[in-house]
């Protein structure tokens, strides 16, 4: 029982992070049609951004914010040099642009910085613990998820209440639809890289203090995660990526305690394989979101 | 059927004999098998050129990656570029036969060092390279058709995120499953190597490999399963109302790819002479899409264009790193350190990657192909015979009954009933969102009805499958038309009469140039469909249902967007198209010329309901019809069927 609670709350500290690539993926995905394989190099970038900072000794709390700025602009940018340039293009095109986006920045931090793991402090309290009861909580999990509650209670808002947000739930839904209702769209595709940039990097920031290091191939771990947990809540549907992260964080740890000794190191595949089953049987994910085609 | 034409082809025997797998013998397999020799003889000449030029082990082991690696990217161009599906997963199959040719091709007293505790017995298994490497094919098959049966599942085609998904697991999974399974892999570290003298030293077996594989490509993207997979590429929907079922399509495509691949990958290890899990994954997936995609994913020339190109940038780029900026006595000026280091030939695949999706996504040559451009450039086409019209045939019944579609609270038809007979034309209006469509797609199994019946004479259609209903003999037209845009109007025409000739007429070929010509198209034959202007398209459109042989024709509305000479003209053309392959027609139209110009007799569906049937005439007149189209009240106590 305090074995289950422990891994429940691992599972939701990871889940957090995961929620929060993955409603990234899927805002993206809503304007785009796009599966966005570059979205990790939001954190390789914004990692060796805060390494920098950190040279320059930058504490963690200047760092932050500038890891967010960082993820912003980043996204921003590639939105305005590749993707800008193949929206419309079949899904074919756009997937092969972003997978080509995810190997071009990691390959140009390796000729410019080098592949050595770039390492730096992580704050004094991540490896702190409280008791409650038998169950020993980790302070970074409890930081971790009540940021993640802020984040989405902050991102429903303004995807509610807000003439952007509307736009972008109208764009989800129907793009060609919302257009013709007079939504603009490359300001809205514009909005959509920025909220995702902003979402990966709070999600970078705890992925960074975490890790603790960056290297050129740092990339490839968040960006799967956030397709992933995208993927299990259907892609186009927001609500089904943030539970697409806290269900990719919990069966991960679940599958780590159970899974027996040798099996644990598949846990990456085993979990990518039950979303392709998941694909073959209920091709709409968690949240159905089939695509009806107009004949 | 294959063997026959095979067999007609080595006795000479020059009639044009149609085999179901190759509908014409000289055009798709003496052309084919000839541009197979001109590719293969180009492409190994200038890699023996370089080895010439460029003496040395190194440049020799690059020439030998890179046929390697062509037999590589063909295997994947075999399922890409035919059914347009995107795969990750390639690599997967090629880390499975990879290992599984590795684990059988060692030696045991290799293998008593690395992994002597690999379960099965496995360790003490002595079996030559050639045995290993079928060894390796017959378990990747295996494996392809299990994650075939997957794709077909989930509906996979061109632009589909599940297959995307799908084929991503497998590379995932493959990896992890390496990298975890010392006992029989050996791990991420150390991995597996063959002893020392053990490994590929001549160049035999990679020629063969690479002409088969360059032979079976081509001769692939011109079979009858090839032609359906492009269809399919090109418009999925369309392709199952033409009775193509992509999922069969697809997974044989797969499967023969995948052989490509697996042969590749026992070559590669082989020549290596070690096997590491990150052989076959991110990276290697990486340089082969990009080897793909730079020439051209749709054709066999492209692919090796790209194999070639590829091959040249990321040698140039590691020589300058390494030797200074100079290659073949060009020198550069200048300090370039900054270019020229660590790195770059990555960041030359992904801005490649990335440049050529936004530049060109098909490729330098996207699916020009050397037999295709041999074929027009020599033979001369004559302009057919008028087509003979089809024998009268036995009268039939086309009838939806009842017909009720709920789109959640939305009634789209109530109750809505239909009858055409296969020596008449029929045809349905009604306003705006009347359900006309709606009915069609019903009839066709693209929307499943809440309730009611289609019928075929005494066979019951009501929710099959889309291509079963095709090759039960109804063909329909798309209000919004759906051509095969990036095949030739001939190969629209062509691809149907295929599925016609299998299901439809008993073996029997159709005269596709007689139905081209009949179309008023026959100059046109040779450009791509997506090339027309708008009547052509429609007219292709038109050819296209014909060519299937179809009981009925199911045409939604054929005149859209026509002017009135146009749509007269449209009158003639569905009349002649009915005569000739003996088909009734079910038409809807908004345009009332056309539709009393061309109806025996007209049904009129108002809010989902039949409200009129009637000759064109006694249509028009009707009151309650008169209601619908202009929105005057019906009269009271006015009966409403």
């Amino acid at each position: 029982m305090t074995e289950l609670v422990q891994n429940l709350i691992d599972g939701l500290g990871r889940g957090s992070i995961y929620a929060l690539l993955a409603l990234g993926v899927a805002v993206v995905f809503g304007v785009m049609h796009l599966l966005n394989f570059a979205h990790g190099e939001l954190i390789t970038v914004s990692g060796y951004a805060a390494y920098a900072a950190f040279s320059n000794g930058w504490s963690w709390y200047l760092v932050a914010p500038l890891i967010v700025v960082v993820s912003v602009i980043t996204n921003l940018l590639i939105e305005r040099i590749a993707f800008s340039r193949v929206r419309g293009s079949s899904e074919f095109t756009q997937l092969l642009t972003s997978f080509g986006i995810h190997f071009l920045v990691a390959a140009i931090f390796l000729m410019y910085v080098g592949a050595r793991v770039q390492t730096f402090a992580e704050p004094g309290w991540i490896a702190d613990t409280y008791s409650v009861g038998p169950v020993r909580v980790e302070v970074f999990d409890t930081v971790v998820i009540i940021v993640a509650i802020v984040t989405l209670v902050l991102t429903a808002a303004v995807l509610q209440r807000t003439m952007f947000g509307l736009s972008i739930r109208a764009a989800a839904a129907d793009f060609d639809a919302a257009r013709l209702m007079g939504v603009n769209s490359d300001r809205v595709i514009r909005g959509a890289f920025a909220l995702s940039g902003a979402l990966a990097g709070i999600a970078g920031i705890f992925w960074l203090m975490r890790a603790g290091h960056t290297s050129p191939t740092s990339g490839i771990n968040p960006m799967l995660s956030g397709v992933l947990a995208a993927l299990i809540g259907g892609l186009g549907s927001l609500k089904g990526a943030v539970i697409g992260g806290l269900a990719l964080g919990l069966a991960e740890v679940m599958l780590r305690t159970w899974l027996p000794g040798g099996a644990a190191a598949l846990t990456q595949g085993v979990v990518f394989s039950l979303i392709a089953l998941l694909f073959i049987f209920r091709p709409g994910g968690l949240v159905n979101v089939a695509h009806a085609e107009r004949v | 059927m294959a063997a026959r034409s095979l067999l007609a082809a080595w006795t000479g025997n020059r009639r044009r004999e149609a085999g179901l797998l190759f509908p014409s013998l000289r055009r798709d397999v003496a052309f084919p098998l000839a541009g197979a020799v001109v590719l293969f003889a180009a492409f190994v000449g200038a890699g023996l050129l370089y080895t010439l030029m460029v003496e040395g082990a190194s440049a020799e082991k690059l020439i030998t990656a890179m046929f390697i690696d062509a037999i590589m990217v063909i295997g994947i161009q075999i399922y890409v570029g035919n059914t347009g599906v995107f795969s990750f997963g390639h690599i997967g199959f090629g880390a499975v036969a990879g290992y599984a040719f590795a684990i059988f091709a060692i030696a045991p007293e290799d293998k008593y060092t690395r992994i002597p505790n690999a379960p099965w017995g496995l360790a003490d298994v002595e079996m030559g390279p050639l045995p290993a490497t079928g060894v390796a094919l017959v378990i990747t098959l295996i494996v392809a058709v299990i994650v075939g049966i997957g794709l077909g599942r989930s509906g996979a085609r061109s632009g589909s995120v599940a297959a995307t998904v799908i084929t991503l697991a497998l590379l995932f999974f493959t990896h992890e499953v390496a990298a975890s399974w010392n006992e029989l892999t050996g791990g991420e570290r150390a991995g597996l190597t063959f002893g020392i003298g053990d490994t590929l030293q001549t160049r035999t077996p990679i020629y063969l490999a690479l002409f088969a594989a360059i032979v079976l490509a081509l001769l692939f993207a011109r079979s009858s399963i090839g032609r359906l997979n492009q269809a399919a590429r090109e418009d999925n929907l369309a392709a199952r109302a033409m009775g193509i079922n992509p999922v069969v399509q697809q997974t044989i495509a797969l499967l023969l790819s995948v052989a490509v691949v697996a042969v590749a990958a026992s070559l590669r290890v082989y020549e290596i002479g070690s096997l590491l899990p990150e052989f076959f994954f991110f990276q290697y997936t990486l340089l082969t899409l990009v080897m793909l995609v730079v020439g051209g994913r749709n054709g066999v020339t492209g692919a090796l264009l790209g194999v070639a190109v590829i091959t040249a940038v990321r040698e140039s780029a590691r020589r300058m790193g390494s030797d200074g900026y100079e290659i073949f006595g060009l020198g550069l000026d200048g300090n370039l350190d900054w270019v020229f280091r660590e790195g770059l030939p990555t960041v030359l695949l992904g801005l490649a990657m990335v440049v050529f999706m936004i530049w060109r996504p098909n490729g330098v040559l996207d699916d020009w192909e050397v037999d295709a451009w041999l074929w027009r450039r020599f033979i001369r086409q004559k302009p057919p015979a008028a087509a003979v019209a089809a024998p009268e045939p036995d009268a039939l019944d086309l009838s939806a009954s009842g017909v009720t579609v709920e789109f959640g609270g939305f009634r789209a038809l109530d109750g809505a009933s239909i009858e055409v007979s296969n020596r008449e034309i029929v045809g349905l209006i009604g306003p705006n969102g009347a359900g006309k469509t709606t009915l069609v797609n019903v009839m066709t199994g693209m929307v499943d009805p809440t309730s009611g019946e289609v019928q075929l004479g005494e066979m019951g259609l009501t929710s099959e499958p889309s291509h079963a209903i095709a090759r039960a003999g109804l063909v329909r037209t798309f209000q919004n038309l759906r051509l095969f845009s990036s095949l030739t109007v001939r190969e629209n025409v062509e691809v149907a009469a295929l599925m016609a000739s299998v299901h439809r007429n008993g073996g029997t070929p159709a005269d596709i140039d007689a139905i081209v010509a009949g179309a008023g198209l026959w100059e046109h034959r040779n450009r791509r469909a997506g090339q027309l202007d708008y009547g052509n398209s429609r007219r292709l459109e038109l050819a296209r249902a014909a060519a299937a042989a179809p009981a009925f024709l199911l045409l939604d509305e054929p005149t859209s967007g026509m002017s009135d000479t146009e749509s007269l003209a449209m009158v003639e053309s569905v009349r002649n198209m009915a005569a000739a392959v003996g088909a009734g027609v079910l038409v809807i139209d908004h345009d009332l010329n056309f539709i009393t110009g061309i109806c025996d007799r007209v049904y009129c569906l108002d809010q989902g309901r039949m409200i009129a049937i009637g000759t064109p005439d006694e249509v028009q007149a009707d009151a309650a019809v008169k209601a619908a189209y202009l929105g005057e009240a019906a009269q009271p106590g006015e009966d409403r069927t």
